[in-house]
């Protein structure tokens, strides 16, 4: 038994040690925004945020969390009400920035990789409030790999990515 | 008030089966028509349970008395999002109604819709089965206004929902407000076939001058809800009592199983081994013992070896020497001569080359799964991501040995696999049906990285065989091209074909239409300047099939854009290469050989003229006169599939020192006739090309002579987003063309003859292979 910090709450699982986070995200806790692409930290379809930091959580284990915090895809508008001292109830009916630009710019095709794709998106744009098309393209083709999209959404997420940066300045103003 | 009201719309027959005080709705359902080859479809799907059919009160179309409106398809949107937004455009314009009216959108599922067939073809040429349900539902809602306003049906108007005549106005919620209405529409074909179901008939449709809901830029309305982690993936679905599953599957491609590895209890006490023939699964309550324990039954697990494949080094010589191409019947197009050795014989100059197209991966970017629940009554529900729910109905009726009666699918989004299921399985469903029947309880089968991979179908392998000879003027006085490829749609089950159990039949030359080992001319000729042409299809068994004990080999499955890709691309880069040898510029060539003065020669002209300009092409008779380490090039290619006319030019970079090449700009000039969605539609060409671009520039599979090699993204890399060109769509609307062609395809096959032709202009080295990879560019270069 474990208990880990996700989305702002402490969570009590079951699981043993080794087990990977994602295993523990969707089938005991049913966060189910990380998906299951390739199990190996090869694509990114699983990321989440530990700390801030965009982690593979297919290869992360329970035992790595330790007490850093659980982002996933579910917890960014309650993140981003955080991070701008909304009140809490905002992130109910809002969602994070990063996500609105997705459906602005209908990025999505199947969808199956964009969880991974908006928490990188989420993980830059904390560190650089506006990346260049050059620091996109670094963002999500560096690291422990590459995060990829087999229906070639990338013109669009570059576009998302810029979209949802000019409403995080606008926000900041 | 039980007094039956038969009124004829146009073949379709609109009954009032009384009247209800509140409620009502009016439920467009559908009936079978015609006799002979119909009737049996008829008595088919009239009497299988778990189906709508034309005796139940389900429907197509559902219009509520709150004025929404509930529209239903067999077709599984996979990311083409044409059942979220063009479907609900062309339902909204057929019925005058607002877009927004349309707002639940049912699909895929076997007992929730109408009509079956696969995620292709979605505009169905201009009249998908929707666009027809709508066009009937219209009639007779006109029908029924007709007498409630008391005026005759020609004098009624219908704006946003709202019907007016004789001065009066009301909502087509108010106007079947405590009716219960059912029409009857006619409807031909095999439910559970590939191709499913296709309503019938020829009901009034509106006039695409009239039009005001197709054409604009409508959100697909299932983004939002994967964007915020609020839609259900077939990945999310549990059930109570359920258990993971994982697969051991065999060493090779022809391994039968020697001995099952033991299961170490104590380490997975609640794990169990299911074997049946050579399928072999662990299922355990939770999915890390589930994995863990298979890795141990599979490490200790005993399986014969097996060499049958030639091995990817050696795969052009196979299929050139030893796969058989004798007993499978030679094709030819419409538009081909039986003999244009004439005019060959006398042209002023010649081109002879042959074109290799490799295996290639769907590769969808979750691995398959399903969970399948055997029910002790015999009901079987699978809960799958399927672009073809009611084919794999049939396909596990007959692995079963039972009705599809017995069998419900439900599909949900799941990860694209451009084709992979079209036939009826993703390959996950048959091994969880097997196991949840072996253990009686819900299974979930999740495929890993490797299995899919792995034991996945790809999409065939190819070559063509071009003789181009050009007259005194540079023309083409003959054209002649010999494709050859291996059967194209194994819809097998693996897990039933592992297990020994009940399957159609592997892909042969006695099989009809989808089956089949024929390879039938899938592209079609655009350049109807020239004449003597010879388009001939050449097919085969699937390679390592026929010695694979487990009668597997490399097992074969339509990939977007299917057998044209394989078709299209061989033709275009040799007309680049027939335009070099006429010292033509590649574009001007192309346009000089379509025909003039058709419609379709025109459409041709006007989508190589529209990239011309938008590209910044250099026109020119000469290739690239770049010298230094970076060598830049231009490369065109054309195509016309699904109603719809394409033009792409790629502009790249090479470095001969390494042959790396970098895509630089590709640009996509489409016309499909009428644009539903542009917004959608330029998102499904942009993706299309980034997939085209990974096609040529990486993907191969790999395989010794046991099995497939490839296991993950390290040995079969895809484009990354820093490698990506830059990308222009110029969206050609035609609405005087009347039609809507598919665009969710055929931007996957573009890119590879326009990066070739390219490289061919950067370096005046052609390669007749793909992938473009770096050591195979180097040796071309050195060649």
């Amino acid at each position: 038994m474990a208990t880990i910090l996700v989305n702002g709450m402490k969570r009590e699982v079951q699981a043993s040690g080794d087990t990977p986070l994602l295993y523990v995200l969707r089938n005991d806790l049913q966060l189910t925004g990380p998906q299951f692409g390739c199990g190996l930290a090869q694509c990114g379809a699983c990321s989440v945020l530990l700390d801030g930091k965009e982690i593979r959580s297919c290869t992360t284990t329970l035992t790595a969390v330790g007490t850093k915090e659980v982002t996933t895809l579910e917890g960014l508008p309650a993140r981003w009400a955080h991070q701008k001292g909304l009140p809490a109830a905002e992130s109910e009916k809002t969602l994070h920035p990063v996500q609105q630009a997705w459906i602005e710019e209908q990025v999505p095709l199947c969808g199956f990789c964009q969880n991974g794709m908006m928490i990188k998106a989420t993980e830059l744009l904390e560190r650089n409030a506006s990346p260049s098309v050059a620091d996109i393209k670094t963002a999500f083709s560096t690291g422990v790999s590459a995060h990829l999209c087999r229906c070639g959404s990338y013109t669009a997420i570059i576009a998302a990515v810029q979209f949802a940066a000019m409403q995080m300045k606008g926000a900041a103003r | 008030m039980n007094s039956q009201n038969h009124t004829s719309v146009y073949g379709a027959a609109l009954s009032r089966r009384g009247f209800v005080k509140t409620g009502g709705a009016l439920l467009v359902g559908f009936g079978m028509a015609g006799t002979g080859v119909l009737e049996k479809t008829a008595k088919a799907a009239t009497t299988m349970r778990n189906t709508l059919d034309a005796s139940l009160p389900e429907s197509w179309i559902e219009i509520h008395p709150d004025n929404t409106i509930l529209i239903r398809t067999g077709k599984s949107d996979f990311g083409q999002s044409t059942t979220f937004t063009a479907y609900r455009q062309i339902v909204a314009e057929e019925l005058n109604a607002s877009f927004d009216a349309i707002t639940t959108v049912v699909m895929g599922d076997t007992d929730r819709t109408p009509d079956g067939s696969g995620a292709f073809d979605f505009l169905g040429s201009g009249t998908p089965n929707i666009r027809k349900a709508a066009a009937y539902t219209y009639q007779a809602l006109l029908d029924l206004a007709s007498q409630r306003l008391n005026v005759p049906k020609n004098a009624i108007s219908v704006k946003d929902g709202v019907v007016s005549g004789g001065g009066k106005s009301m909502t087509y919620g108010e106007l079947i407000k405590g009716q219960q209405l059912k029409l009857t529409i006619p409807v031909k074909g095999d439910l559970t076939s590939p191709m499913g179901l296709t309503v019938d008939g020829n009901p009034p449709m509106k006039a695409v001058k009239d039009y005001t809901v197709i054409g604009k830029s409508f959100r697909n309305s299932v983004t939002a809800l994967k964007v915020a982690a609020k839609e259900q993936w077939a990945t999310d679905v549990r059930l109570p009592d359920m258990l993971h599953g994982r697969m051991v599957h065999p060493k090779s491609l022809g391994s039968t199983l020697v001995q099952v590895g033991t299961l170490d209890k104590s380490k997975f006490p609640n794990a169990q081994v299911v074997v049946k023939a050579n399928l072999v699964g662990v299922v355990a309550p939770t999915e890390w013992e589930a994995i863990k324990a298979a890795e141990q039954v599979s490490a200790s697990t005993k399986w014969k070896d097996w060499k049958g494949l030639p091995g990817h080094a050696r795969l052009f010589d196979f299929l050139r020497r030893d796969a058989d191409w004798t007993t499978t019947k030679v094709t030819q197009s419409q538009k081909s001569k039986d003999d244009v050795s004439s005019a060959m014989s006398g042209a002023a100059k010649k081109l002879t080359a042959t074109y290799q197209m490799p295996f290639i991966k769907h590769a969808p970017l979750g691995p398959t799964m399903a969970m399948a629940d055997v029910r002790k009554d015999g009901t079987v529900y699978i809960y799958t991501h399927n672009q073809n729910p009611q084919a794999l109905r049939g396909e596990i009726a007959m692995m079963l040995s039972t009705q599809p009666d017995n069998i419900i699918v439900r599909t949900f989004s799941g990860p694209g696999h451009y084709g992979r299921s079209n036939g009826g399985n993703a390959g996950a469903e048959d091994e969880a049906v097997i196991l949840s029947k072996a253990v009686g309880r819900p299974v979930r089968v999740q495929w890993m990285r490797p299995d899919d991979f792995q034991w996945s179908t790809q999409s065939p392998a190819s070559m063509s065989d071009v003789e181009i000879g050009l007259d005194a003027n540079g023309k083409i006085a003959a054209y002649q091209i010999d494709h050859y490829m291996p059967a194209m749609q194994d819809d097998r089950p693996i897990g039933a074909v592992l297990a020994g159990l009940p399957t159609m039949a592997a892909p042969n030359e006695k099989g009809v239409f989808i089956g089949s080992t024929v390879n039938d001319i899938q592209d079609p000729w655009v350049y109807d300047g020239a004449v003597n042409i010879a388009e001939r299809g050449h097919g085969t068994y699937q390679v390592g099939e026929h010695s694979s004990p487990l009668t597997v080999g490399l097992r074969d499955h339509s990939l977007r854009t299917p057998g044209q890709f394989q078709q299209n691309y061989p033709r275009e880069l040799a007309i680049t290469e027939a335009a070099a040898l006429a010292g033509a510029d590649a574009i001007q060539f192309r346009i000089d050989h379509a025909k003039a003065g058709s419609t379709d020669g025109e459409r041709a002209i006007n989508v190589l003229k529209s990239v011309r300009d938008a590209s910044g092409w250099e026109t020119r008779s000469t290739r690239a006169s770049d010298s230094g380490t970076v060598l830049r090039g231009q490369g065109v290619s054309l195509m016309f599939r699904s109603a719809t006319y394409w033009a792409c030019v790629a502009q790249i970079s090479v470095t001969p020192a390494t042959g790396a090449i970098t895509v630089e700009k590709v640009t996509v000039a489409v016309d499909p006739g009428i644009v539903v969605n542009p917004m959608q539609l330029k998102r499904q060409v942009e993706g299309g090309t980034v997939m085209g671009v990974s096609i040529t520039l990486f993907e191969e599979l790999q395989f010794d002579e046991s099995g497939i090699i490839t296991r993950d993204w390290r040995t079969y890399p895809i484009l990354k987003m820093s490698e990506i060109p830059e990308i222009k769509v110029v969206l050609l609307n035609r609405p005087e063309v009347g039609t809507y062609g598919g665009g969710s395809e055929a931007a996957n096959a573009l890119a590879a003859p326009a990066i070739a032709g390219a490289l061919f202009d950067a370096t005046g080295k052609i390669l007749r292979r793909l992938p473009l990879k770096p050591e195979y560019v180097q040796a071309a270069l050195k060649a």
